[in-house]
């Protein structure tokens, strides 16, 4: 008897979850009235709505997907921090948070999507990393149109910052519409160089490699007549990895696909001035050959298939590799703890090798890392460029003596000690936390090249004035500088992936399988499992398969926006 | 005696030996992770450390150490598992009880069971589960830890074959004797069952200390992580062409070292645990017999 | 949802119905066989390991006399359950190197030539069932410890009194002993056949081994979590719950019928 009653107490406890799950789907449906009843509410922004300080404060209702490694002091949080304190003293902006979770394993983009499902209140403003997940919101007719609002009210630094680039719009157009303003990033933070050990090349009395056919020199010196005296088995004289892609964001052979005059896994422009998939083109072929002939000769690691970007940089640092291919901002990390292993280890930036026709290639990098999104329902529409023209006028470049010239809060991202003297980031009571990250948008505010110029500045022996030429010789690793300036003379040979734009029908279906057969074929090829020519049989089965209808969404995309 | 025997004694050399190597071939990972957590970044950054620390330090532990945040999230976890694994110990010994039974003696007991199996097996998924947390207001409190996982019912069908286990002629002795359902199941089930018990309150130790998924999703702000949620975020790697990065930023991210030490510090109270139930895992039936 | 396009803004109500179109993008792409094929492999193996090493080393380990060395060996195999496949992944990718790796150098000196454990797909699979053995075995052996302990031992001394030697006290007590937790724990394993161990798979498979490593769950995260396709994930669960589930039916009717045993 007694055990029936409480069998049946459980039995309640499975009906309450049913009706759960009712109730549930009506909010859902709820919601779906919302995004499509609010529509034309337009009407809130009149001329004169734009203010440089909000008198009565107003608030902003906003979500965080935190990075894992952001930091925080003082107790503080995401949604109260300095910054908010900030934005509300300075601007009248009081900034709420509805929720925030810390961004690993996509948790954001699941987050954002299961509190769409459940109805949840949509925030005002949000900033979003993710591509599929800025679609998608797009998509949900929940964000309004901001291109009217930029050209009203963004600040002149701002619109110059952007017009750098007109495409980075590209990927948030809607029939022409602008529906999202494209967070900036700094340029050329992925384009690559080659870092090698100039103490090896020193000692074994060569020059830096200039071609190909050069670098093969130095990378069989390194292996086979090791100045360190290590044997041939323990050094990796070419220090890649492709686990994950042969196109990523350090340690890739993309760049040896460059020599032959396309980029793997990334569209490019073709001669006939339409967009092709680089890894189907003919120059794979030959790139892919040489990578195999590399491979045979032990020039680059024998579990390159099974290595992450990190893990190739773990030979680099422990003193085994000759060069390291990545961005200009390697010597800062990883390399600088290399000469704590070996104690001479010297590592130097070089320019991309150039193939037998004097032709190289690099992966480029977008102008952009995010988009901001502006909800419908939004009162104060106006307020986020009352935030950001302020951003974009003191941070992104200041000057000597403006506000942010030391950096943004004091005690948080820099420190002056009693007699005024800056405090080296290490040297911060407390710690150094990264508060810039705190602030509504990403990174505040970057002017895509400032930073470039700045660090190219410091190569040419110019002294560091502005704020960011003082990071840069300060904070960043002592080989950056002339990082910067081996990136900039190579200009001319950055490739940007070219397709922005929302995925395409058949790539929806289809893009998985195709990488897949891509990353396995080029593997057998470098691996000697299957001959060079099974590349052909690849790009068949590639464009049947999908490819040619991906290839031709592809172009009908790019003709919207060339 | 059989221990005496000479074909015994052989297998019993070799028995040992056995579980030596197959106890060190277990160990050998988390040998690493120490040594790793014990050795200066460069050392671990370059892969250098195998099995003994290189460049002996503790500055691993101070910097964990000093993250409050690591230290709030120990105490979210203590508490998540032992309320937890508290109220699935109650809730799986109260189920399996009248499960254990025969179909004469409670009738639609095969009803019941299958409705449990059913909701083991299926679930409506994330969507709708994330509407009914929302909907019953469990959002961001600590009871979406606690509660949704409450009733395992893995463990209780575990149990309830224990439960079967159990000589009848002790139930029916005390049966006999007046004794209702409750006092056979405290004075009789309960005491037999320990080792069985020990096992469920460890597997569900080890489930609550473990889970991490709900964390991230259910609560809204990074403080108020479980640990697993915590060391989720850390141990993953970042896929940086997607983010803007700093040299100065990468410079300060967590470090192997600092990952290793947060690790090892991680694993240690359930490590702990352990060996402290292993004391239950040799009394059980002896102590029932006893009572009798 | 599992027979929608399902759209979070338009929730459950608003989003399109499409039939079987989830499941039929899961049986009809051009590998959808092979990594359904290489799911069931690995999990069947992982499954009658997991059964099999935690069964037969709880025996063994039960036949140690010492107290404290059973404690000892029990705490130290039990430790490999609580290190995440992401640590793990990179310490197999060192230790099964061919260029170095312990494993590898080891077999040299038994004179077998360096094997790419993670590079060649046969080799990948033995791989991955040998090291999930391992990281779970010692907790597995748990369950079975607490099951020899609830073992009257006055079956052992009747047993001695009637002169039979250990090797058939193990076999006629013991054994029979177990086997239905045996049972009982192989059967709920069957909830979980079609899932071949995420975390694992998606830290140590790479593009050498696609074709046999690849299995449904990396295939969906590939294709739904990570572009946020709810519907097809959600289809992709549902398919999974059902077969689990006629496996579970399966084995309780088979239990029932050849031992008359009810496992829940």
């Amino acid at each position: 008897m007694r055990t029936g009653s409480k069998k049946s107490l459980l039995l309640s406890i499975c009906m309450m979850t049913v009706v759960g799950i009712v109730a549930g789907c009506s909010g859902s449906s709820g919601n779906k009235e919302n995004a499509q009843g609010t529509a034309p509410i337009e009407t809130t922004t009149s001329e004169n709505a734009y203010k440089d300080k909000y008198d009565p404060p107003i608030s902003i209702t906003t979500v965080w997907g935190v990075d894992p490694e952001l930091r925080f002091k003082n107790n503080e949080t995401i949604e109260k921090n300095v910054a908010t304190q900030w934005a509300k003293d300075t601007l009248g902006i009081e900034l709420k948070s509805l929720w925030s979770v810390t961004d690993t394993n996509n948790a954001f983009a699941t987050k954002m999507r299961l509190a769409m499902s459940s109805g949840q209140e949509m925030p005002d403003v949000v900033t979003i990393g993710d591509e599929q997940l800025a679609q998608d919101l797009i998509d949900s007719g929940l964000f309004r149109e901001v291109g009217s609002l930029f050209d009203q009210y963004a600040s002149d630094t701002w619109k110059k910052a952007v017009e750098l680039d007109n495409h980075v719009w590209d990927p948030y157009l809607r029939d022409g519409k602008k529906m999202g303003i494209p967070v900036l990033d700094y340029a050329y933070n992925h384009d690559y160089l080659l870092w090698i050990r100039q103490d090896w090349l020193d000692k074994l009395g060569l020059e830096a490699p200039k071609t190909l056919a050069e670098l093969e020199i130095v990378m069989d010196a390194f292996k086979n007549k090791n100045p360190d005296g290590l044997a041939p088995s323990e050094v990796i004289p070419l220090s890649i990895g492709f686990k994950n892609k042969m196109n990523t964001w350090m340690a890739d052979p993309s760049w040896i696909f460059g020599a032959y005059g396309t980029i793997p896994q990334q569209w490019n422009v073709g001669a006939d001035g339409k967009l092709e998939y680089g890894s189907t083109q003919a120059g794979s072929k030959q790139a892919l050959e040489k990578l195999k002939e590399w491979f045979t000769k032990g020039y680059i690691p024998k579990e390159a298939a099974l290595w992450d970007e990190n893990k190739a940089a773990d030979p680099a640092v422990a003193g085994k590799a000759g060069i390291l291919p990545g961005p200009y901002w390697m010597s800062g990390w990883p390399l600088v703890d290399t000469v704590k292993n070996v104690k001479d280890a010297v590592w130097k930036p070089i320019a991309i090798p150039t193939g037998a026709d004097g032709k190289a290639g690099r992966h480029g990098t977008k102008y952009t890392n995010g988009v901001v999104l502006i909800n419908k329902k939004m009162k104060n529409p106006e307020a986020v460029f009352t935030y950001q023209n302020y951003m974009f006028n003191n941070l992104a470049d200041p000057q000597v003596g403006s506000e942010f010239d030391n950096g943004v809060f004091k005690g948080y991202d820099y420190d002056i000690d009693a007699s005024g003297k800056v405090l080296h980031l290490d040297d911060i009571p407390g710690g150094y936390v990264n508060s810039i990250r705190y602030l509504l948008v990403r990174d505040g505010a970057r002017i895509p090249d400032a930073q470039m110029k700045a660090l190219l500045n410091l190569a040419n022996g110019g002294e560091a004035k502005t704020k960011l030429e003082l990071e840069a010789k300060n904070n960043y690793g002592t080989e950056t500088p002339a990082a910067a300036k081996v990136i900039l003379e190579q200009d001319s040979i950055s490739m940007k992936n070219m397709f922005t734009g929302p995925t395409t029908k058949t790539m929806k279906s289809k893009m998985d399988y195709l990488n897949k057969i891509e990353s396995q074929a080029f593997n057998e090829i470098i691996y000697g499992e299957k001959p060079v020519d099974s590349f052909d049989k690849f790009v068949e089965t590639w464009k049947a398969s999908g490819g040619d209808a991906i290839t031709q969404e592809v172009n009908e995309w790019y003709d919207t926006v060339k | 005696m059989y221990h005496k025997t000479l074909s015994y004694r052989i297998f019993n050399v070799f028995n040992i030996c056995l579980m030596l190597i197959i106890a060190l071939l277990c160990i050998i990972p988390l040998v690493h992770v120490l040594a790793v957590s014990f050795s200066s970044k460069a050392a671990a950054d370059g892969n250098l450390v195998g099995l003994w620390p290189i460049d002996f330090t503790l500055e691993s532990y101070k910097k964990t150490m000093n993250n409050p945040i690591f230290l709030h999230s120990i105490w979210v976890s203590i508490k998540r598992t032992v309320i937890g694994t508290g109220l699935t110990l109650v809730l799986a010994f109260l189920a399996a009880y009248p499960l254990s039974k025969e179909n004469s003696a409670f009738k639609g007991r095969n009803i019941y069971s299958w409705l449990f199996v059913f909701t083991m097996i299926f679930s409506g998924g994330l969507v709708p589960f994330y509407m009914v947390i929302q909907k019953i207001g469990l959002m961001d409190s600590f009871w979406v830890l606690v509660l949704p996982g409450a009733v395992n019912v893995y463990l209780t069908i575990l149990l309830l074959n224990f439960f079967r286990g159990v000589p009848k002629e002790l139930e029916e002795a005390a049966l006999i004797d007046g004794a209702g359902h409750f006092r056979v199941m405290f004075s009789i089930y309960l005491p037999v069952s320990l080792p069985a018990i020990a096992t469920l309150a460890l597997f569900s130790m080890v489930t609550q200390w473990n889970s991490w998924f709900d964390g991230l999703l259910y609560l809204n702000n990074a403080k108020d992580y479980p640990l697993a949620t915590f060391l989720q975020t850390v141990i993953i790697q970042r896929d940086m062409s997607s983010m803007s990065i700093s040299p100065k930023e990468m410079e300060l991210i967590s470090t192997k070292t600092v990952k290793s030490a947060q690790i090892f510090i991680g694993a240690l109270p359930i490590l702990v645990v352990y060996p402290f139930l292993q004391k239950y895992f040799a009394s059980g039936l002896v102590v029932g017999s006893v009572k009798e | 949802m599992a027979f929608q396009n399902y759209k979070p803004w338009l929730g459950l109500t608003g989003s399109e119905w499409v039939g079987l179109d989830n499941f039929r993008y899961l049986f009809e792409r051009e590998d959808s066989l092979q990594v359904i094929w290489n799911t069931l492999i690995i999990a069947v193996f992982k499954l009658m390991f997991n059964l099999g090493v935690p069964f037969v080393f709880s025996i063994l380990l039960n036949e140690l006399r010492k107290m404290v060395f059973k404690r000892f060996v029990q705490t130290l195999v039990y430790l490999p359950h609580f290190l995440s496949w992401v640590i793990l992944g990179g310490i197999l990718i060192d230790i099964l190197s061919t260029d170095g790796g312990i494993v590898n150098r080891a077999l040299g000196v038994v004179g077998i030539e360096p094997i790419f454990f993670l590079g060649n797909g046969d080799w990948f699979r033995f791989t991955v069932v040998v090291s999930d053995i391992w990281k779970e075995f010692g907790f597995g052996t748990v369950v079975f410890l607490a099951a020899l302990a609830n073992i009257n031992p006055t079956l052992y001394e009747a047993a001695e009194v009637d002169g039979a030697s250990r090797f058939k006290q193990t076999l006629h007590i013991t054994i029979p002993s177990i086997i239905p937790i045996a049972i009982v724990v192989g059967t709920l394993a069957l909830g979980n056949v079609l899932n071949a161990g995420f975390d694992q798979i998606f830290n140590l498979y790479n593009s050498l081994v696609y074709e046999k490593g690849d299995i449904i769950d990396t295939f969906v995260y590939r294709t739904a979590i990570l572009n946020g396709e709810m519907g097809f994930g959600t289809a992709v669960g549902l398919f999974k719950s059902v077969i689990s589930m006629i496996l579970i039916l399966i084995s309780y009717r088979l239990a029932y019928k050849w031992a008359n045993y009810r496992i829940f």
